[in-house]
Formats: structure tokens, C-alpha cells, sequence
């Protein structure tokens, strides 16, 4: 799945993804549970809350990823391990740690 | 009756938004107005010697130990983590501490991270150009090079900057067993005051793949448990120094922030809390030390600054004999006399 990795280092991030497309946050929709844990915790507001019509919870989070600095914190709040990591792949070469 | 003098700034409140991810934005400065902090000290700023701390590697933050709660409710967690300095360039600071002073009604301390003294001091002259209220020299991050003394390199840079610049300049000094030392040399040298202290360096492990977690590295660990021995360093610091102290490590409350004033502390920085519990945490701060200040009708924070030391006894009066035998067999029970 284009490099998804598991936080936190399990197995590590591969250096050649983490070097060329730092990794930000994507929300697995189908393992949300829409308990509402993360958006508090993301400090970047980069997680809201979203409608979605035949979700089982009627809603999901999703990662703006414009404003994911790919921190971390979302990872620690959730309880049902429903994010993974993707590249980034947004133009933002003034973005802390990115080196496009 | 929050409202605390502190390097010549008349701050509203004691509270002091640490060097750190929430002061690295400028819209970050607006929501520490609006929710009551005193003043903010900016994210420490690397010399271009360091151009690589102004990289951060993703993930860089993991919470360990954490109790879970959100909402502003955590009263446990640690924040391990791997966060470098501000990630622009210098002159993108310059501009950033501009920016902060157009747009923000509280005092606004800049931060800055160097080795050679020439280098410190050229910083902290942009620095004050630029319009800061204040300076701290962070000769404490976690992250830094190991290589760096502080009787030497940190020495010198205090030597320096208090040439160059008019602005009050504060040292954040690493917790340990010279931290106490190394404030008195600060004072000695013309520090206007001292931050008591910066957060360790640790590493944890993940024993399923057998490695160091994140980016494989030691990290920067804190979190509420480390008051404890940051408090400590005030209460000694007080004790010796004649410069106000800014208590930093841990207080994520009213009862916290409380606790670091009683042992000295003018000041009190937060960063962690607000990283987990939200920006509220500044309003609540403020709103429970009134409430504390009211019930015990007192009429300003700086009337019991530092009582809790004054109350310590000392080592050599500490009570120790509670009135068991001095000789013979201990702790056997014995029917009293009828």
C-alpha cells in the first residue's frame, strides 16, 4: 500500500521513505470508530471529523494533510489503530523535515 | 493579582508558554494571548552551523504512559519526542519575532542555540533588533551536540551576549547535579535570570522488533512527573540566587504551577500541557491559582513566593529519632505494663 507503515518503528520506516516523502498521517476509514479521541490531541489542526453516509458509525476522521506535520500524536490516541503512514506528497518544500 | 514582574516586564500572568512546538507559529502567539499566558518564549532558533536541526525527522513524538484522557484531562503521559529547532532560516526568525510583536499585546521572548560566541552574540543583536522583549540562551536542549561545555562554550556565550545586548537575557540550564553551580556562574556573569530546566534526553524500546522506538536515537523525555526534580532545582536555586527563576518541567496545573511559586519560581513555563491538553490549559491555570489566591486571602502571587523553601528544615535538623530504643532489639513488640 505505497509504503504504509505502522507506528511506531514496527518494522522502522525505511530510511529511503522517510528520507525522500516524510510520512504524514491517513485515517483507515473502515477501522474508525468515530470516537472523537484524535482531533483534540492533533495540535496542528490537522484532523477533523467527517459525515459519511453508509460508514457503520455515520462518521469518520480524516487528516487534512496540508497541515499534518506528520508528528505522531494522532497515532497514540487512537484505540483501534486506525492510522497508517503514506508519503508526503504535498508541495510544501518549505515543510519542517521534508527534502523534495 | 496573577500579575507578576519579571525581567522588568510586567507579565499578567506567571504563565509563561515554553520554548516549543506551541510558539513556533505566529498564530500560535494570538491563542496564547487569548486564553491568559503571560508572555511566550519563541522556538529556539539554530545557528546555520546547526542548518540540521532545523530538520525534524516524522514521526517525532511519542506519548508514553499515557492515561488517555483528552479534553484537558491528562494528568499522565510522557512526551518522548524528537522535535529540533525552528525549522526556517535566521532570517526567517528575525521576521517571525517581528511578526509576533505586530500582532501580539504580551511580551514575546526570543530563544536562540549557537557554539561560537561570535555566532551567539551576532544572534542575540538580531534578536533585539527584531524587537524582542527578551532573550533566552538555550544551553540545555536535549538535542544538542554533547561536545558543548558549559564552562567553556556556555561560559562565553553569556560573556558575549551580555556585551552586545540591552535586552534581560535568561539561561535555561539542564537539570542535574551542576545545575545549581551553573546558575551561580549565570548570576556571576550578569544574567538577568535562570530556567530551571530543560527536559532530559532518554530512550525507550520496542521489544517486539528490538530497537529504539521512532527515529532510532535518544529523544527528549518529559512530562508531569518530572515537577518533581525541576522543583527541586528552584527551591536550591532560590536559596543561593539573587535573579528571578523561571520553574519549567512538568505543570500541566493550577496546583503545579503553585507548587513551582511556593519553591521560588517567579515564572512558570508550560509547553507539554498544552501540546496534550489543549490551549485551555493556560485559562485554567490562571483561573484555579485565582481561585487558590482568593480562598486564602492573599492579595498577590509574589507574597508567597518561595515559602515553601523557607519552611524547609535543614539537613542536619532533620528529626530522626521517633522515640523507639537507641540499642537492643528493635521493632519487637512488647506488652505494655498493665
Amino acid at each position: 500500500m505505497n509504503g504504509a507503515q505502522k507506528y511506531p518503528g514496527l518494522p522502522p520506516l525505511p530510511p529511503p521513505f522517510a528520507a525522500q516523502h516524510p510520512p504524514v498521517a491517513r485515517v483507515l476509514e473502515d477501522n474508525c470508530i468515530a470516537c472523537d479521541r484524535c482531533p483534540p490531541v492533533c495540535f496542528f489542526d490537522a484532523l477533523h471529523m467527517e459525515k459519511r453516509t453508509g460508514h457503520p458509525h455515520g462518521r469518520t476522521a480524516v487528516v487534512v494533510v496540508e497541515h499534518c506535520t506528520g508528528c505522531g500524536l494522532c497515532f497514540e490516541s487512537c484505540p483501534v489503530d486506525a492510522f497508517v503512514w503514506v508519503p508526503d506528497m504535498s508541495p510544501h518544500p518549505s515543510r519542517p523535515g521534508q527534502r523534495l | 493579582m496573577l500579575t507578576t514582574s519579571f525581567l522588568g516586564l510586567e507579565l499578567r500572568s506567571p504563565v509563561i508558554v515554553g520554548s516549543g512546538p506551541a510558539s513556533h507559529d505566529v498564530n500560535q502567539i494570538g491563542l496564547a494571548e487569548r486564553h491568559g499566558a503571560g508572555a511566550v518564549v519563541l522556538k529556539t532558533a539554530c545557528s546555520d552551523k546547526f542548518e540540521h536541526m532545523r530538520f525534524w525527522p516524522r514521526p517525532r513524538y511519542k506519548l508514553l504512559d499515557w492515561d488517555k484522557q483528552i479534553a484537558g484531562r491528562s494528568k499522565q503521559f510522557s512526551l518522548y519526542s524528537y522535535e529540533q529547532g525552528y525549522s526556517g532560516s535566521l532570517d526567517d526568525y528575525w521576521e517571525f519575532i517581528r511578526a509576533c510583536k505586530r500582532n501580539a499585546g504580551i511580551p514575546i521572548i526570543g530563544s536562540i542555540f549557537a557554539d561560537d560566541a561570535a555566532d551567539w552574540a551576532a544572534m542575540a543583536a538580531e534578536v533585539e533588533a527584531a524587537g524582542a522583549d527578551a532573550l533566552e540562551l538555550d544551553f540545555s536542549s536535549p538535542h544538542r551536540p554533547g561536545s558543548l561545555q558549559f564552562d567553556t562554550t556556555f561560559v562565553a556565550a553569556m560573556r558575549a551576549v551580555l556585551d552586545q545586548v540591552k535586552i534581560p537575557v535568561l539561561a535555561k540550564l539542564s537539570p542535574g547535579s551542576l545545575t545549581e553551580s551553573q546558575a551561580e556562574e549565570a548570576e556571576h556573569l550578569g544574567v538577568h535570570g535562570v530556567t530551571l530546566c530543560n527536559r532530559l534526553q532518554g530512550i525507550d524500546v520496542d521489544i517486539e522488533s528490538q530497537q529504539p522506538i521512532l527515529h532510532g536515537y535518544y529523544a527528549g523525555i518529559g512530562g508531569p512527573w518530572a515537577k518533581y526534580y525541576t522543583m527541586r532545582h528552584v527551591a536550591e536555586a532560590y536559596l543561593k540566587l539573587h535573579i528571578p527563576i523561571s520553574g519549567t518541567g512538568g505543570a500541566i496545573n493550577g496546583e503545579d504551577v503553585l507548587k513551582y511559586i511556593l519553591v521560588g519560581a517567579s515564572t512558570v513555563q508550560i509547553l507539554s500541557a498544552i501540546l496534550i491538553n489543549g490551549w485551555e490549559t493556560i485559562a485554567r491555570i490562571n483561573a484555579d491559582v485565582t481561585a487558590y489566591l482568593q480562598g486564602k486571602g492573599i492579595e498577590r502571587l509574589e507574597m508567597i513566593r518561595g515559602r515553601a523553601v523557607a519552611s524547609m528544615t535543614s539537613l542536619e535538623s532533620i528529626v530522626r529519632w521517633s522515640g523507639e530504643p537507641l540499642d537492643g532489639a528493635r521493632n519487637v513488640w512488647k506488652e505494655k505494663d498493665p
